[in-house]
């Protein structure tokens, strides 16, 4: 029974390091493309993110194809690091104040396309599961 | 960068424990991410305000802990998971909860008190 517990509570310390570990990676690179970009590269990151994380939903997370660990790790850690909406929300009411147009259109295009995205990705993902 | 990325493991590793802590709630509705994404939104409000100032603090607490707290990714693949259920209404409110709640969140946060 107590060796069981053990190995229950490894595993949850696993996924809870996976995700850490992944996510420093997703930060990190939203921290890269947005030092290049600036608010378009979070918008880019948001939206490959979107689709990458409903492609790997609907292939590798649902099929079950790789460890718990590993998916945790991919999807909420690294992808789920890679895009935020916080900075999506708080970009779009401090483009408001300068330039009410932009951000508009940076609302649109983050929620419509990030939708879009995931569509697609799941779209593909469901192709590429069928075989 | 090192403080951005080491606030994202955090950010993210506090999103799955309220997830996996979310999955004991008895409906089938994205409550957790819904409130995580606001309390997020909200928050990075109140930092642009009040971290302004010290820009290592607000680099790793910004775009750093809330970044990796928050997420967009998962938001829209559960609005497609909603969507593929057929379930449109769950699907509607919840896209607009989460877009005019986190526009409305970040924008109370901003605002000066």
């Amino acid at each position: 029974m107590v060796t069981i517990q053990n190995g229950e509570l490894k595993m949850k310390i696993r996924k809870v390091i996976a995700v850490g570990l992944f996510a420093f990676g997703g930060g990190m690179l939203r921290y890269l493309v947005n030092s290049g970009w600036g608010v378009l590269g979070i918008l880019v990151c948001n939206l490959i993110g979107s689709f990458l994380l409903a492609l790997l939903t609907y292939t590798v997370i649902e099929r079950k194809l790789v460890a718990n660990w590993l998916s945790l790790g991919l999807g909420t850690g690294l992808i789920g690091a890679l895009t935020t909406f916080s900075t999506f929300a708080a970009t779009t009411i401090q483009l408001w104040q300068s330039h009410p147009l932009a951000a508009g259109l940076y609302f649109i295009v983050s929620s419509g396309g990030g939708l879009a995205m995931a569509l697609l990705g799941a779209w593909l993902g469901r192709r590429l599961g069928r075989d | 960068m090192v403080l951005t990325s080491t606030g994202a493991a955090i950010g993210a590793i506090l999103r799955y424990l309220l997830t996996l802590a979310g999955k004991k709630l008895p409906w089938n509705w994205p409550l957790t991410t819904l409130m995580i994404n606001l309390t997020g939104a909200f928050t990075l409000g109140l930092a642009t305000h009040y971290l302004a100032s010290n820009s290592l603090l607000m680099a790793f607490f910004g775009p750093g802990v809330l970044g990796g707290y928050t997420t967009f990714s998962t938001y829209n693949v559960e609005l497609v998971t909603l969507i593929h259920s057929h379930r449109w209404w769950a699907a509607a409110s919840y896209a607009v909860l989460s877009l005019a709640g986190g526009l409305l969140a970040a924008a109370v946060g901003i605002a000066r008190w």
